[in-house]
């Protein structure tokens, strides 16, 4: 099964690669200015990446997507196993332990649900659309949206939102049935307030107001704006950036390497790296659009989207456009699971488009 | 498999209008680059240069916990805190040992309160709270080779006395590191919270919220200006039900005895007082315990950090008379005119029950019996009740539940059923279970709040109040916040002539029986007495020697018209008669001579 055709390697995606390989480096670099020895653990998991990027490049995307109702059960049984077992940090349970390793099953979990609805979509495609185009992959993503919601992981379970809207939308639901659906997701948002947790509720407060809490999110927040508008038009330098590296930048290597990157690059540097980000997600819609069905095209488009959406999310929140949600930027910030799924998400469009003429 | 290809134009155009969506975040995100980096870039970069500027956090004052008369049972008073910025201090090790040989404290002390601070936090943690001006002084005169340390003042709880009210108002503690975990954000290390009784079921209310300075700071931490200021909200004030100078009185009044005093207005369930001695040294409890402090409170043999009045559970002994005596007469079993025997000893199978008294009285009526708490006679009464009967009357009482008072650690006693017994002894319910059951002995056991709330049921007829211990919480500007009406936790549904009765047979027992020491000339007392075994009798000897018992009085007054019950409950200290009963009348005197405001104003 591993055995690569090389017809294959012939259409493989240069560009998305040469993309995808910008941003991992410029996010290696960036972590390994702020935390060296994060910067080298982050480095093996590139490798380990790498590796679980080219299993699912050599394996023909029909073959994968038959799997994902398999994957997706036992995806299910392992966020319940976190939420009885899991490692707590931070008050959250998102995290499992396998030796020397721990895993956040939640991040892995996002490319199974795309494969599930993929999968799903595809099959119910020249049938006349009906309600059950938005239903069931609706209720295929509830469990998961729950379990990742409790664990509590907002912000994974925020970015699998666009995922399945836009799985939904190109799947061909009815315009009237994505009306009615957006009118009662409307109604229903009072009480999604109910369900929050208090922080999270006092991290939306926050954003409103941020002189709410003036220790807490409203300083990373104040804090990460200060740092990337020091950054000013060509910023200070690898390691002249001294917000970041004085530690008054609270999660720099994570969540908010943003910040991080934009003081050392300047505006000219996070244009680029925007840029970068712009022109993957272009990629991502024309494998989708030239694919050669549908569950080729709806795997991309799932794809795309969680990159895109996941990116955009973070970029809004450091910058602080957005509240402040625990998303971490696709591809650059320091994180083992986050850096699987999002390597696994690319290796999947580039799986798309190489079988395009198979 | 079927592979289809989506329907063609519009699946493309969908993608498109996907495209468009995220294009358009895309844009937003390059406008708030634009806007940060290239228009106030100036700006922040001026920010980021000073790199001297700090956020420096102010702490909101507690709320105030007052009594029904306005008076403050809580306070705040300023207090010089101690805190450093790790930052700033670029050998903290060397700041440490300066500050402890300054402030005469081991530098582990200091060591241990920063924890787990990185040493490059910017944030101000507090080492020392309630420093004295002396210690202020040495530590100003030091500054320059105390890099990173500054001095605040913050509001501190003052309380009236050390142990005034200690178990029911509780106290304050920086949070610790399973509360910062619990509170999920809610605060912050340092931050102080409620740990025990009011203060820690209003936390919520009483906190406030922290403010924060941002000051820019000198190359020693020393603040140069502050750039902007945020006012902290302060803590919501408490009216509590408590009459201030009542509970200090109980407190007199109970001196250095163990034991507990409860007053409650039988009208609406609103606690008066209550007390609970020994008490635990309040303020000392605010500030960082020392290891031998925490060992010698856990560890002392009168326990004073348990809450006797609703925490202690104990038998209630002949104060259980007033139940029996209720389910008897409801069962039609026996009425005012029969008379049943007072023998000095009673035998049951081969077992002799004694009388506490050394004398045979001879054949009784109910209310002579309760006026001399006869046990013979009521060993004879409770076995032909039966311990469902009793026990049925017990719970509508509201013994063996929670009262809701809402107090942590509260207990609820127990009110044992033959049924129970099996399950937890695997035994059989004897008749000699019953006999120890009808005067409030054996399994039964009780706190002393339910037993003012049962003397307070008999006062008004019937009605079990769900004890108020808040009457409304207000914010520091006045707006009601929350305010929590008398509430009814259940009703003893007697006829009228039961209560008369029993209302009655408890006057004479203060007039002329067992609860004479708690007469106070003027007032209509009625009250009942009680005098719990805690052992086993081994010999004759043995059963006369009393300082093992636990002594009780529960009662209410004036009987005409009830406005307060009160109980009385001292631990191992002798007859009810004898200990409690003077004690109580010192606390009836407080309220009926003294004028003390709560018993003279109508509600």
């Amino acid at each position: 099964m591993l055995r690569i055709d090389r017809r294959l390697i012939l259409h493989l995606d240069w560009l998305l690669f040469g993309l995808t390989a910008v941003l991992l480096a410029l996010g290696l670099m960036t972590v390994s200015s702020l935390v060296p020895r994060l910067g080298l653990r982050q480095l093996l998991w590139l490798g380990v990446g790498g590796g679980a990027a080219l299993v699912v490049l050599s394996v023909d995307y029909h073959t994968l997507a038959r799997w994902a109702y398999a994957a997706y059960g036992v995806g299910l049984l392992t966020l319940l196993a976190v939420l009885a077992l899991g490692r707590a940090a931070q008050g959250a349970r998102r995290w499992l332990s396998l030796g020397p390793v721990t895993l956040q099953p939640s991040e892995l979990f996002k490319l199974v649900l795309i494969a599930v609805l993929a999968q799903y979509l595809a099959g119910r495609q020249g049938e006349r659309a009906g309600w059950d185009r938005v239903i069931v992959p609706l209720v295929l993503a509830a469990p998961a949206l729950l379990l990742i919601v409790k664990q509590p992981d907002l912000g994974t379970g925020l970015v699998l939102v666009p995922v399945v809207l836009a799985l939904v939308f190109v799947g061909g639901a009815r315009w009237q049935h994505l009306g009615l659906l957006a009118g009662l997701a409307l109604l229903c948002a009072p009480a999604v307030w109910f369900l929050l947790h208090g922080y999270q509720r006092e991290r939306l407060l926050v954003y409103v107001d941020p002189s709410r809490d003036p220790l807490g999110s409203a300083w990373n927040v104040i804090q990460a704006k200060i740092t990337i508008g020091s950054g000013q038009v060509w910023g200070k330098g690898l390691f002249g950036g001294t917000q970041s590296r004085l530690a008054f930048l609270p999660e720099r290597h994570t969540d908010f390497v943003f910040a991080a990157f934009a003081e050392s690059w300047g505006f000219a540097g996070a244009m680029g790296l925007l840029l970068t980000y712009g022109l993957l997600t272009l990629r991502g819609f024309e494998v989708a659009a030239g694919a050669r069905d549908s569950l080729g095209s709806f795997l991309a488009v799932g794809c795309t989207v969680l990159l895109a959406s996941q990116a955009l999310v973070n970029l809004g929140m450091v910058t602080g456009l957005l509240p402040v949600v625990g998303i971490p930027l696709p591809l650059v910030s320091y994180g083992g699971s986050a850096l699987l799924t999002a390597l696994g998400a690319v290796a999947l469009i580039a799986n798309v488009r190489m079988r395009r003429f198979a | 498999m079927r592979r289809t290809r989506p329907e063609s134009a519009d699946h493309r155009g969908r993608i498109v209008g996907l495209l468009g969506v995220l294009g358009l975040g895309f844009v937003a995100i390059s406008g708030q680059l634009l806007n940060l980096q290239v228009l106030s870039g100036e700006h922040l970069a001026q920010l980021s240069d000073k790199n001297r500027l700090r956020v420096r956090p102010v702490a909101a004052p507690r709320g105030i916990v007052f009594d029904r008369t306005g008076l403050p049972l809580v306070d705040n008073r300023p207090a010089f805190i101690l805190a450093v910025v790790p930052r700033d201090a670029p050998d903290l090790r060397a700041v440490l040992e300066r500050l402890a040989g300054l402030l005469r404290l081991p530098v582990t002390d200091l060591v241990e309160r920063l924890g787990r601070v990185p040493a490059d936090s910017p944030w101000p943690v507090r080492l020392a709270r309630g420093l004295s001006l002396d210690q202020v002084a040495r530590i100003e005169e030091w500054k320059l080779d105390l890099p990173g340390v500054s001095i605040q003042v913050e509001p501190q709880r003052a309380y009236p006395t050390a142990h005034f009210a200690a178990h029911l108002l509780g106290y304050v503690r920086e949070a610790s590191e399973s509360d910062l975990e619990r509170g999920r954000g809610r605060f912050h290390r340092g931050d102080l919270v409620g740990q025990s009784g009011l203060e820690r079921l209003h936390d919520d209310f009483l906190r406030g919220r922290d403010g924060a300075e941002r000051i820019e700071i000198d190359a020693y931490g020393r603040p140069v200006r502050i750039l902007e200021r945020q006012e902290p909200v302060a803590g919501a004030h408490v009216r509590t039900t408590l009459d201030r100078r009542l509970q200090q009185a109980a407190e007199e009044a109970l001196g250095a005895q163990s034991g507990a005093i409860v007053v409650m207005d039988p009208r609406n369930g609103d606690i008066l007082a209550l007390v609970s001695h020994p008490a635990f040294p309040v303020e000392r409890f605010s500030g960082p315990l020392d290891r031998e402090t925490w060992l010698a409170l856990i560890e002392d043999p009168t326990r004073p950090l348990l809450n006797r009045a609703v925490q202690g559970t104990y038998p209630p002994g002949s104060l259980f008379k007033v139940v029996v005596t209720a389910a008897a007469l409801q069962a039609g079993l026996i009425t005012p005119f029969d008379r049943l025997p007072c023998p000095k000893t009673w035998t049951l199978g081969d077992r002799v029950y004694h009388n506490w008294e050394d004398r045979d009285r001879g054949a009784l009526t109910l209310r002579e019996a309760i006026q001399w708490s006869c046990n013979t006679f009521f060993y004879q009464l409770g076995l032909r009740l039966g311990p469902d009967r009793i026990g049925q009357m017990a719970q509508q009482f509201g013994l063996g539940r929670l009262t809701g008072s809402g107090l942590a650690g509260e207990r609820p006693g127990l009110v044992p059923t033959p049924a129970w017994k099996r399950q937890a002894f695997h035994d059989r319910w004897h008749p000699g279970d019953t006999v120890s059951f009808a005067i409030g002995q054996g399994l039964l056991t009780v706190t002393p709040l339910q037993m003012v709330r049962m003397m307070a049921a008999v006062a008004n007829g019937g009605t079990v109040w769900r004890p108020r211990l808040v009457e409304r919480i207000e914010s520091a500007d006045g707006v009601l916040l929350r305010h929590e009406a008398e509430a009814v936790q259940g009703r003893v549904e007697l006829a009228p002539v039961i209560y008369d009765f029993l209302r009655e047979a408890l006057l004479t027992v203060v007039q002329d029986g067992s609860g004479k020491e708690a007469r106070v000339p003027g007032i209509a007392i009625a009250g009942k007495t009680g005098t719990a075994q805690t052992h086993e009798f081994r010999d004759t000897a043995d059963r006369k020697r009393r300082d093992r018992d636990h002594a009780w009085f529960a009662g209410f007054a004036p009987v005409e018209d009830p406005r307060v019950a009160i109980v009385v409950f001292v631990e191992k200290a002798g007859f009810g008669g004898q200990v409690a009963a003077p004690i109580a009348r010192e606390v009836f005197k407080a309220l009926f001579l003294e004028k003390v405001a709560s018993a003279g104003r109508e509600s």
